[in-house]
């Protein structure tokens, strides 16, 4: 026995640790949900671990375990439409993304094209919103009595230009609001292009429309693909969006599923939406890996080649308009949120009536909580995941484990919603009765966000040499002590990064927050939806400004931290 | 300090032996030396002794003790780095005092534990203790490095890194000190200083020393003892003169110091001489002998002597062209062609002298007691 705990060093300890909780809060979470999608009724796995009765009762529900939700799926169902649904609205998203990108793209990086900072830098608007905040401020824009929908009618319109409750709505904010995605990849993509082949094509007496036709585009089509795929999953996976804009005749598998746990406790319909999303997610990722392999573009080119950036006005000029075009509509989608919030009444006019701070007021006299609430859950999601991180880190590069390299690529499949069901499937009874508690909403938090920071911190740990670690050890440190005082402070910077990544997901998170969150532990996302959904839109609108303005002030702070670092 | 003994050591890699047959038995006290070409198992032999690779059969005794099963932070052998290792975050004083802080952390309770924790991440929060400082500055006294303490190592010289890798190693007084190729990263110059420090602190505090390099002028000026390595084996183990004027092959002859090799064939033995047939007509007399007939006569090329018009009388003589001549300050060196070998000459150069020409006709002669056989 001694020998045994001689050999579990601290270290080794550790290690048990967290495979414990990955296979505790990730992979029977995951497979109990699969078991589900059979049995129909939730199945109490660990109650059977503990007990006799529960164990028989787990055996008996196997017994009668059937094949019906499939064939019901399959066979045309009321679900089948809603997958069907689903794909099509991720499959244009990622189209129109592709097209819209594109040209952007290239103007950054192989243009002078006029304003060429200032559009990079408002590309990455879009990313601080929580996607159904951008939904319900299409709303008011583009709604029945939105300013957009005024002016329209003003230059002689009828109706609406655009119904945002709608398919077409649902995939204008997704295209909007997650092309920032595709698009750094694919300015990569364009860099790395090779230059030279360029210029043997335009040697040979090639026009530069035609270069780009059979030799600058071709090159970059791999890479636009695999952009493409991360869209589809992005949009798939996305929750915040339809559940604002779906109206109810639009059947989309998130929403549904959602619908199934929140609102009718069928656990069966829900279990099998789930193994569905993850499926389709898990073998989009797939196709993108298999698409990407043995292809790096930090690599492709060896020496980084200097491009000629084209200065051709003609070309140019029409770039940066497109670019503005499509920069330009966050932009409102802000200004219109901002605006909202201060206004008194503001109905189907281009102004306001008036301006006020009540609604503000308002915020910081009753919901406070809320913004209390979501930086404690994000600061606890941020602690934890910053210890799982740094040590699995560690056990990746030094022991090269696979296992917890797989573990943390999971997450970034499991669509938000999918997790959220499988957590609260699984812990919804004795003896692990963790479902509405501000724990397991944590624990959910970290483990969505995990893959970030690991690959956050799994940089840094690779930059630090293994001798460093055993000089450490060879003066007498042991394997854990030297973790902690050599290891951990030289993976700082790469946490410093991570952290504020997790941080600011975390506080935009909304699938999770919606599914998991007790009342009493509601954060901003879950408030701010909550008003959506009662149409109370000032205060939603001003409570919206708050977040945004949160997650501009952490991602100064993170570019502040990232540029001291390289100095 | 303690005696370093390795009894039959082996060492696989994934099937693949990169250590076999490693006998050695270094004494207290002695400065030795592993010498040998990249790759044949110096740093593999050190990492066996330090703990970090498992030996695959064969026992290591550090100070009489088989350590086995000690792990790698229980050996108590200072290790410097090839890299030096220095802890990037801390500054050089933190650096020396890591393992006296790690000794502190071993003997103390939970509350001061947690003091001493605190002071490796941050050493302004927590004070050293007066003993830990009065330590940690005299041996930074003793390599030279007292102005320099409170700076990061990053900050540092070459030369002055390395001094904080020693420093750091020889405060824990370790039972031996063992260097990876220490010398390896420093420029010609700072290599030839550090040379007579490394030495004189060795000297000075009689600290067993396992010392591993490729060069074989480092080993022959530093080591006590020198254990010559080629693909995982040991070839010879002696002193520097030992194996300068004894090497016990044609490999340790050529990488030990620079020789000529000559195959031939034995014709005679007479008179205590040997004689070898190493061309159609030329013969070679050593003074070595063997029972081989088939045999490589070693000169070394200072003890090559140019016969010129003072009539020494030679039991060698051999008459050549001379291909190149090299100047090399206090000597001259001559490539020469006898009979089909190529033969290196180093003669003194004494100012004044003219340097032999290129293409000219050159008569050399060794004494017999000079041409080892082996
Ligand atoms: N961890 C390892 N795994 C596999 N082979 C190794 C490992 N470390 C060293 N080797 C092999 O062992 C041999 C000896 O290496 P090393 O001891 O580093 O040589 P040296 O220090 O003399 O240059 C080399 O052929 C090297 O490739
Ligand atoms: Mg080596």
């Amino acid at each position: 026995m001694r020998g045994l705990i001689n050999k579990i060093n601290g270290l080794g300890f550790v290690k048990f640790l967290i495979y414990g909780f990955f296979i505790l809060f990730l992979i029977i979470p995951l497979l109990s949900v699969f078991l589900v999608s059979f049995t129909n009724e939730p199945i109490n796995l660990f109650g059977s671990l503990v007990s006799v009765d529960q164990f028989q009762r787990t055996v008996e529900q196997f017994k009668n375990a059937t094949l019906e939700n499939y064939k019901s799926i399959f066979s045309y169902g009321h679900y089948f439409t809603g997958l069907k649904n689903s794909l099509y609205l991720s499959f244009i998203v990622s189209i129109l993304v592709l097209l819209l990108c594109m040209p952007i793209a290239y103007g950054i990086a192989r243009t002078k094209m006029p304003f060429k900072k200032t559009i990079s830098a408002l590309c990455t608007i879009p990313l601080i919103f929580p996607t159904f905040i951008s939904a319900y401020a299409f709303i008011i824009m583009f709604g029945r009595a939105g300013w957009v929908t005024y002016i329209y009618q003003q230059l002689g319109g009828e109706g609406m230009l655009i119904d945002p409750y709608s398919m077409t709505g649902i995939a204008l904010v997704q295209v909007f609001f997650f092309f920032p995605y595709a698009l750094w990849p694919m300015v990569a993509a364009f860099k790395v292009s090779d230059v030279s082949l360029e210029e043997a094509s335009r040697n040979m007496g090639s026009k530069g429309w035609l270069t780009f036709s059979t030799v600058t585009f071709p090159l970059a089509l791999p890479g636009m693909l695999s952009t493409a795929l991360v869209i589809f999953a992005v949009s798939f996976s996305d929750f915040g969006t339809p559940i604002i804009l779906a109206p109810s005749d639009l059947n989309l598998i998130v929403v549904d599923a959602y619908r199934e746990i929140a609102g009718f406790f069928n656990w069966g319909s829900a279990a099998i939406l789930t193994v569905i999303m993850i499926a389709v997610a898990g073998f989009v990722y797939w196709l993108q890996n298999f698409l990407l392999k043995g292809r790096n573009y930090d690599t492709l080119s060896g020496k980084p080649k200097q491009v000629k950036l084209n200065e051709n006005k003609a070309l140019t000029v029409p770039l940066s308009i497109f670019s503005w075009f499509v920069v330009i509509i966050p932009l409102l989608t802000l200004a219109t949120v901002f605006v909202q919030s201060i206004a008194k009444t503001w109905g189907l006019e281009p102004l306001p009536t008036g301006y006020t701070l009540d609604h503000y007021r308002t915020i910081f006299s009753s919901s406070l909580g809320n913004i209390q609430n979501s930086l404690l859950l994000a600061g606890g999601a941020l602690v934890l995941s910053v210890v799982v991180a740094s040590f699995v880190s560690y056990f990746v590069v030094r022991h090269r484990s696979t296992g917890l390299d797989f573990m943390t690529t999971v997450p970034l499949i499991v669509p938000g919603i999918a997790f959220g069901i499988a957590l609260i499937q699984t812990f919804n009874t004795a003896p692990l009765h963790l479902t509405g508690t501000a724990f397991i909403l944590i624990v959910a938090y970290s483990i969505r966000r995990l893959p970030y920071m690991v690959r956050s911190t799994v940089g840094t740990m690779r930059a630090i040499k293994q001798d460093i670690e055993e000089a450490a050890i060879n003066l007498g440190a042991s394997t854990l002590t030297a973790a902690i005082t050599i290891i951990g402070p030289l993976m700082l910077p790469g946490i410093a990064a991570g952290s504020v990544l997790v941080f600011i997901t975390v506080i935009k998170e909304t699938s999770i927050s919606v599914l998991m969150a007790p009342p009493d532990w509601a954060p901003m996302s879950l408030a701010i939806f909550q008003n959506v959904l009662r149409a109370e839109y000032y205060s939603a609108a001003a409570m919206s400004v708050i977040l945004v303005a949160m997650v501009l002030v952490l991602q100064g702070l993170a570019s502040l931290l990232s540029n001291r670092n390289k100095t | 300090m303690g005696s370093v003994e390795l009894k039959q050591l082996k060492k696989d890699f994934s099937g693949v032996t990169v250590l076999q047959n490693i006998d050695l038995d270094i004494k207290e006290g002695e400065f030795f030396a592993l010498l040998g070409p990249s790759g044949c198992g110096k740093t593999t032999t050190m990492r066996c002794i330090a703990g970090f690779e498992t030996a695959t059969s064969g026992t290591i005794e550090i100070g009489g003790k088989d350590v086995a099963k000690l792990s790698p932070n229980a050996r108590n052998c200072g290790m410097v780095f090839q890299s030096y290792a220095l802890f990037p975050h801390m500054n050089v004083f933190d650096n020396v005092a890591y393992s006296l802080n790690i000794k502190e952390l071993k003997k103390n309770n939970l509350f001061k534990k947690f003091g001493v924790y605190t002071r490796m991440l941050n050493s302004k929060l927590v004070k050293y203790p007066k003993e830990i400082k009065e330590k940690v500055n005299n041996i930074l006294e003793y390599v030279e490095l007292s102005d320099h303490a409170y700076k990061l190592t990053s900050e540092l010289s070459g030369g002055q890194q390395q001094r904080v890798a020693l420093a750091r190693a020889l405060v824990m007084e370790p039972e031996v000190l063992l260097m990876d190729e220490p010398l390896s990263n420093l420029d010609l110059k700072l290599r030839h200083t550090m040379r007579n420090t490394i030495r004189r602190i060795q000297q000075e505090l009689k600290i067993t020393t396992i010392f591993v390099t490729h060069d074989q002028e480092e080993a022959m000026s530093m080591a006590d003892r020198i254990a010559v390595m080629k693909d995982g084996e040991i070839l010879q183990v002696g002193t520097p003169t030992d194996l300068y004027s004894n090497p016990k092959t044609p490999f340790i002859a050529d990488f030990v110091g620079t020789s000529n090799i000559i195959p031939g064939t034995v014709v005679a033995r007479e008179n205590g001489l040997t004689t070898v047939r190493i061309g159609e007509q030329q013969m070679i007399k050593s003074a070595t002998q063997t029972e081989q007939d088939d045999v490589k006569a070693i000169i070394r090329p200072e003890n090559l002597t140019v016969i010129g018009e003072e009539n020494e009388s030679f039991d060698n003589t051999f008459e050549g062209e001379i291909l190149f001549a090299t100047y090399l300050g206090s000597t001259v060196r001559y490539d020469i062609e006898v009979e089909g070998h190529k033969l290196v000459v180093d003669t003194t150069y004494e100012s004044g002298n003219q340097i032999r020409q290129e293409g000219s006709k050159i008569k050399l002669g060794v004494l017999p007691e000079r041409v080892l056989l082996i």
